[in-house]
């Protein structure tokens, strides 16, 4: 007969990082999990008890469909001309010497110094009709007439592209700033054309940062509230307007919390199927 | 009219059969090449028969990695031609030119595990499923690393990462293999073993390797022919032994073996010997020089013996040092020192003392001074 096994069969190692992490577990359970748990709650509050209803509206009606898949749309072209722009931008930081680097980190980073608030603004002087956009075409003689910018799905996605980007190259960049480029000469010596030295050795060893790129990202546009709020505005209703209004206007508690948890769960799904993506492309 | 008539003499030269009778697999004619006002590589020509292996040795700097960057490819030469096979390989980008490489660092794929590092280059080349498993199975085994195949690479020690790479290299079939300081990274037990295996392993598959390194040992114990390097030049490429009893220059007699070297003046020379007067006596060399030259002379320990013969000197023991089958004993004479190498079953002398050694005329190396070292 052999001996029960403990409950937890942990080697000293795995005890000493759960003992480490412990602190910002207690953080997190109490300032997330305790909240999220409290959404959860009022999302399913009826005029009598539990109740599906606020689900029932959001996902039974085609108005609120549409706007779920705006703040998916959204999201998705977001993260995917950020990766598309960040992705060669991280080697192109990488490779760059000295105050070079320095400089193009800077251009990236700072700023995230001002808020998101500011930037958003700063894009609607742009491209407002009197801005300077409309004003340099006008004078260059390209147009006659302002055109209309502001208020179109081109600035929404401009404006969040720009805003977002940083956080598309900061993982990437550490991930490529570490990339051995001997791997890619191996490769080559091995066989492999650029692109096959690309597609096979470059991508898969840096796609880490791509996926926590891709997460951040796709997180923070398919919930952003102030840049679609004044870049587009209402014209275009995402589910983080929805929560908004919701709450501070209809006052349907339940209903804003119910699109707080639907908005929740595509969030963490995405990010769950890129990671299990990123994970087999590297087999 | 100039012109054309020094092209045609150039294309002359150029189709002139090789005298060698082996056939001739890589030539290196005129490489060169510069950094900035630093000339890294100068004219260095180079011809290696099949499944010779071959060590370019030099200290850090010398551009010994430089030549086989452009071998492989992984960099260009300003002048100058590579010839594989009969192939111009000059200008082909890497991965057209058949030619493995063992990176100092293995450079594995983290991504893939032991036998998708193999299979990499297979794959490539629109191989069949079972064929490239055939091939992985067959070259693991070729490394005694077939139990291994499904390890992740990070789950390796440093000696099955370097076999690895090896096996990775050779799975290609590649015309020529490359080692860039591919034991180095090893400790010391450990790389003599691989040194003496890889060796075998080469041969039995008949591969034509250069290896650089820095480590004469590895050069003398691995190779055929070694090829000491200075400041981008060749100074001399020679099999290890000549290498060894005679070397060319007095930078390779510093660079590979154990030797001190005296300065002096040479005061005669007939008959194709010269005598020279350095600070601690009259040395005889076998080599004739003009009188009133300036040379280096130095002989190799285990020709010094602790009695009277052709080269007879005094000096007083410093240090002795034992090294199991035989001790060093380094004497000091005036400001030279001189080691000399004793069997395990003789006496060494006692540090302090004063002794007569010598050693015989025909192993003096002689060297004009101010070259090289």
């Amino acid at each position: 007969m052999t001996a029960p096994a403990p409950l937890l069969p942990l080697d000293r190692e795995t005890r000493l990082a759960l003992g480490l992490a412990s602190p910002a577990f207690l953080i997190l359970a109490a300032l997330f999990i305790l909240p999220l748990a409290l959404l959860l709650a009022v999302s399913l509050q009826g005029a009598e008890g539990l109740s599906l209803a606020a689900y029932a509206k959001l996902l039974g009606t085609p108005h609120y469909l549409k706007i779920i898949w705006n703040s998916l749309s959204l999201a998705l072209i977001v993260t995917g001309i950020s990766l598309l722009i960040g992705y060669p931008a991280s080697f192109a930081i990488a490779r760059a010497k000295g105050h070079w680097r320095s400089l193009m980190l800077a251009c990236l980073f700072l700023p995230l110094a001002a808020s998101v608030i500011v930037k958003a603004f700063a894009w609607t002087i742009l491209l407002r009709s009197t801005g300077i956009v409309n004003q340099t075409l006008l004078f260059l003689g390209i147009i006659d007439q302002p055109i209309r910018m502001i208020f179109t799905e081109t600035a929404l996605v401009v404006g969040a592209v720009n805003i977002f980007l940083p956080f598309m190259v900061l993982p990437i960049f550490s991930v490529v700033a570490q990339f051995d480029r001997r791997l890619s000469e191996a490769a080559a010596t091995l066989g492999a054309n650029p692109l096959q030295a690309f597609l096979k050795v470059i991508l898969p060893v840096t796609m880490p940062g791509v996926i926590a790129g891709v997460a951040l990202v796709f997180s923070l546009s398919v919930s952003a509230y102030v840049v679609p709020t004044l870049l587009i505005g209402e014209r275009f209703p995402t589910l983080a307007s929805t929560i908004a209004k919701s709450y501070l206007l209809t006052r349907e508690e339940a209903f804003g919390a119910a699109s707080g948890v639907v908005l929740l769960a595509i969030a963490v799904a995405v990010v769950m199927l890129s990671a299990r993506f990123g994970r087999e492309g590297r087999r | 009219m100039g012109g054309t008539l020094a092209g045609g003499t150039d294309l002359m030269d150029d189709v002139a059969p090789v005298p060698d009778p082996l056939p001739v697999h890589l030539v290196i004619r005129g490489l060169s090449k510069r950094f900035g006002q630093t000339r890294v590589l100068s004219d260095i020509a180079l011809g290696m028969p099949k499944g010779e292996l071959l060590t370019l040795l030099g200290p850090s700097g010398c551009g010994k990695t430089t030549l086989l960057r452009q071998i492989a490819g992984l960099a260009q030469p300003d002048t100058g031609s590579i010839v594989l096979d009969g192939r111009d390989i000059t200008h082909l980008p890497p991965h057209r030119r058949s030619v493995g490489v063992v990176f100092q660092n293995y450079a594995l794929f983290p991504h893939l595990n032991v036998a998708g590092n193999v299979a990499f280059g297979l794959k490539l080349q629109k191989k069949s499923r079972a064929e490239v498993e055939a091939a992985v199975k067959r070259t693991l085994a070729l490394v005694h690393l077939d139990h291994l195949a499904d390890r992740p690479i990070r789950a390796l020690s440093g000696g099955q990462q370097q076999r690895v790479a090896l096996a990775r290299a050779l799975a290609v079939e590649p015309s020529v293999l490359l080692f860039d300081e591919a034991l180095s990274a090893l400790d010391r037990k450990l790389r003599e073993a691989m040194q003496g295996e890889l060796r075998r392993l080469l041969r039995e598959i008949g591969a034509t390797a250069i290896f650089v390194t820095h480590d004469q040992e590895e050069a003398l114990t691995m190779s055929d022919r070694v090829a000491v390097m200075h400041q981008g030049r060749i100074e001399q490429l020679a099999d290890p032994k000549t290498l060894y009893d005679r070397p060319a220059t007095a930078f390779a007699l510093s660079f590979v073996g154990q030797s001190l070297q005296i300065r002096g003046k040479v005061t005669s020379s007939e008959a194709g010997y010269s005598t020279i007067a350095t600070e601690i006596g009259q040395v005889l060399a076998p080599r004739a020089f003009l009188p009133g030259s300036e040379v280096i002379v130095a002989t190799r320990p285990e020709h010094v013996r602790l009695c009277e013969g052709d080269n007879t000197l005094m000096g007083k023991v410093r240090a002795v040092t034992y090294q199991g089958p035989r001790s060093l004993v380094e004497i000091e004479a005036g400001t030279a020192r001189i080691l000399a190498e004793l069997s395990g079953r003789e006496v060494p002398p006692e540090p302090g003392r004063t002794v007569l050694f010598s050693w015989p005329a025909s192993e003096t190396l002689v060297y004009p001074a101010g070259e090289g070292a």
